[in-house]
């Protein structure tokens, strides 16, 4: 490690206990129930709609923090994970819908069809070479929604078609608590396996691969069995996002699992976050979210933005985003996660080295 | 190591590599008996480090075969090739540019020979060891932009050890340097070879074939020109005067 090692680990410290404090308090406040958090008056969290915002944000987290396995630690930028989302969001409301199997029976089945299919289509795919890789992988993420959409079979949608797949209600108390939690583990859950990774064997063996494929191989490392683990990886973990996505929302179609966007969305929160990282793209997840949610008007706390109406609200969300998203490569490449490391501090003269690392 | 069999450790039979169409490694054969210590030179694009792709798998043969301690070889992918227990190094390095020179070298120790898989802990333990012993030990924290060119040479070298080969493959490591660096990085090959392992260098730099190698083999235009003790074999007139130029003629005459 670079840096004075002693503040580097004091200021680690800090970061991690300020995490651990503000987690711990949205994820215990909760506990007290929805109408105990109101009538103690719990800022934010008393609100239902903050609750389905958090679990949005979660669910981000773990999609994120999956898209760093192969695109941060194995540098190999998927353009299609949304795949995976989608795949185990019907495999789960399949199972839930049509086999009538019990949510926490049929939850598990998600991450591994995502992950039998990534291993699949990975073969062929990771032997491709940077851009051509991302493009592929693009494709794949889009044929798949297309297809769960348009496959018949005797004349009848077998994933419910263009009209979507509606799961049974679960009937538990504090439902929507159950999956804010849920989806918070999922979360941390995704973020342990990162710390794992990047401390084995395997996650040496990958950061060898981005670093130099060639050099990897003739030092034993598999490359391609590496590649397509942590392709597999990843979809497991975003597959585990959609699969709780299906039960929690209710209704699925291709709009709502299969969403282009989302392949952008997890890519820019894990640079913004910082790619490589642990905790990067969970943070990366958080603000970006909630600059979305903020852009879309749907935050409780949001306003009206000066000069723009209500319908070129999107349109001008969307820019944003795309202006924040070449800010971000260009002059914070390795996140905003930087500067909590004691190591950096955001400066002109930051800013300035950032561009000459990033340019030509 | 176990029982060693006998015959060679490393045998090439009539090994072929062409792009397209123009063979730049022509029907090679030659044998390397275990624990010598073997120089590879010839003109620039005679082949030799295309012949060291061929050995570690980088590349796929055109035709012939390669055989480790008796098995074939040939078609293995580089991985397997690494974990049977040849090393080498790239003439033009490449390391990994995110990693300090502990960590470069410790992906040669955590990968590498299959029987000498060790966890993470070990592994770094054997890295610091090479480092010490390729004298980067001082260095071993920094990252890769701060080691000098010759260092960088050094860190190539020890991650190829790292992986505790049987059979290592040296391409070029003492380009670019200058005389000292270049004793410096002999006095590294020699304690490698020292530990048992067998070694096979491509050179330009006569001094280092004569200096260290018990023979040497010369490669022109993908073919195998001559081969034998160094000094006889560089002091082959039609060696010289054909395929090293004029200049290497003058050099070895006034030496
Ligand atoms: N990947 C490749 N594709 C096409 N031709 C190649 C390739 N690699 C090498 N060659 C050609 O094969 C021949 C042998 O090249 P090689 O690099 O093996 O030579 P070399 O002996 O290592 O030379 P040098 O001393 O310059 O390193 C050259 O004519 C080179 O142009
Ligand atoms: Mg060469």
């Amino acid at each position: 490690m670079i840096g004075t090692a002693a503040s580097n680990r004091r200021w680690r410290r800090i970061f991690l206990i300020v995490g651990a404090i503000l987690a711990a308090y949205a994820l215990l406040a909760p506990l007290t129930s929805l109408e105990a958090a109101q009538s103690a008056n719990i800022p934010l969290l008393a609100d239902k709609l903050w609750f389905r915002i958090a679990t949005i944000i979660a669910m981000f987290a773990v999609m994120a923090t999956a898209w760093n396995i192969i695109g941060g630690i194995t540098g190999y930028a998927a353009f299609g994970n949304v795949a995976f989302f989608g795949i185990g969001a019907y495999t789960t409301g399949m199972l839930i819908a049509k086999a009538k199997w019990p949510f926490l029976l049929a939850l598990p089945l998600a991450p591994i069809v995502a992950a039998a299919f990534a291993a699949l289509v990975g073969l062929p795919l990771l032997r491709l070479r940077g851009h051509y890789f991302a493009v592929a992988s693009l494709g794949v993420g889009v044929a798949v929604g297309e297809l769960v959409q348009n496959i018949d079979y005797g004349g009848q949608p077998v994933f419910g078609g263009a009209s979507g797949l509606f799961l049974p209600i679960l009937r538990i108390d504090n439902r929507g608590l159950a999956f804010f939690y849920l989806m918070s583990a999922a979360a941390v859950f995704s973020i342990a396996v990162t710390w794992w990774v990047l401390r084995s064997r395997f996650g040496y063996g990958l950061i060898a691969i981005r670093e130099n494929e060639e050099a990897a191989s003739v030092l034993g490392v598999n490359t391609t069995a590496y590649k397509v683990a942590a392709f597999a990886l990843a979809a497991a973990l975003t597959g585990l996002a959609g699969g709780i996505f299906s039960q929690w929302n209710v209704f699925i179609n291709q709009e709502n699992v299969f969403p282009i966007e989302y392949n952008v969305q997890m890519i820019l929160m894990a640079l913004l976050g910082g790619t490589g990282t642990v905790f990067g793209p969970a943070a990366g997840a958080i603000l970006l979210q909630l600059l979305i949610q903020f852009l879309g008007g749907t935050l409780p706390i949001s306003f009206d933005l000066p000069f723009v109406s209500s319908d070129a609200r999107p349109i001008v969300a969307q820019v944003i985003l795309g202006l924040l998203l070449v800010v971000v490569v260009i002059f914070v490449p390795r996140g905003v996660i930087d500067f909590f490391g004691g190591r950096t501090r955001l400066s002109l003269s930051y800013l300035r080295r950032s561009l000459r690392e990033t340019s030509l | 190591m176990s029982t060693a069999p006998a015959g060679p450790q490393l045998e090439l039979r009539g090994v072929t590599k062409r792009f397209g169409g123009v063979a730049a490694v022509d029907g090679v054969n030659f044998e390397i008996a275990k624990g010598d210590i073997v120089g590879i030179i010839g003109p620039n694009g005679a082949g030799k480090t295309t012949l060291l792709n061929c050995i570690s798998g980088v590349y796929h043969l055109d035709g012939g075969d390669i055989k480790l301690n008796g098995s074939s070889i040939a078609g293995m992918a580089p991985h397997r090739v690494a974990r049977l227990g040849i090393g080498r190094t790239f003439q033009i390095v490449k390391p990994f540019g995110s990693m300090t020179a502990r960590e470069n070298v410790g992906i040669g120790a955590l990968f590498g020979s299959a029987h000498a898989r060790r966890g993470v802990k070990q592994a770094f333990a054997l890295a610091d060891e090479v480092l010490a012993l390729v004298g980067l030990k001082a260095k071993a924290d920094l990252p890769v932009s701060a080691l000098t060119i010759p260092d960088r040479k050094r860190l190539e070298v020890a991650r190829a050890v790292a992986t505790r080969p049987q059979l290592l493959l040296l391409d070029e490591v003492m380009a670019g340097l200058n005389n000292v660096e270049i004793d410096e990085a002999l006095e590294m090959v020699r304690s490698v070879h020292a530990t048992g392992v067998t070694v096979l260098l491509i050179e330009h730099v006569m001094r280092v074939i004569v200096g260290v190698c018990r023979r040497a083999i010369v490669l022109d235009s993908g073919q195998v020109l001559a081969q034998g003790e160094p000094e006889v074999v560089l002091r082959d007139e039609r060696v010289i005067q054909a395929y090293l130029g004029e200049r290497y003629a003058k050099r070895l005459k006034s030496s």
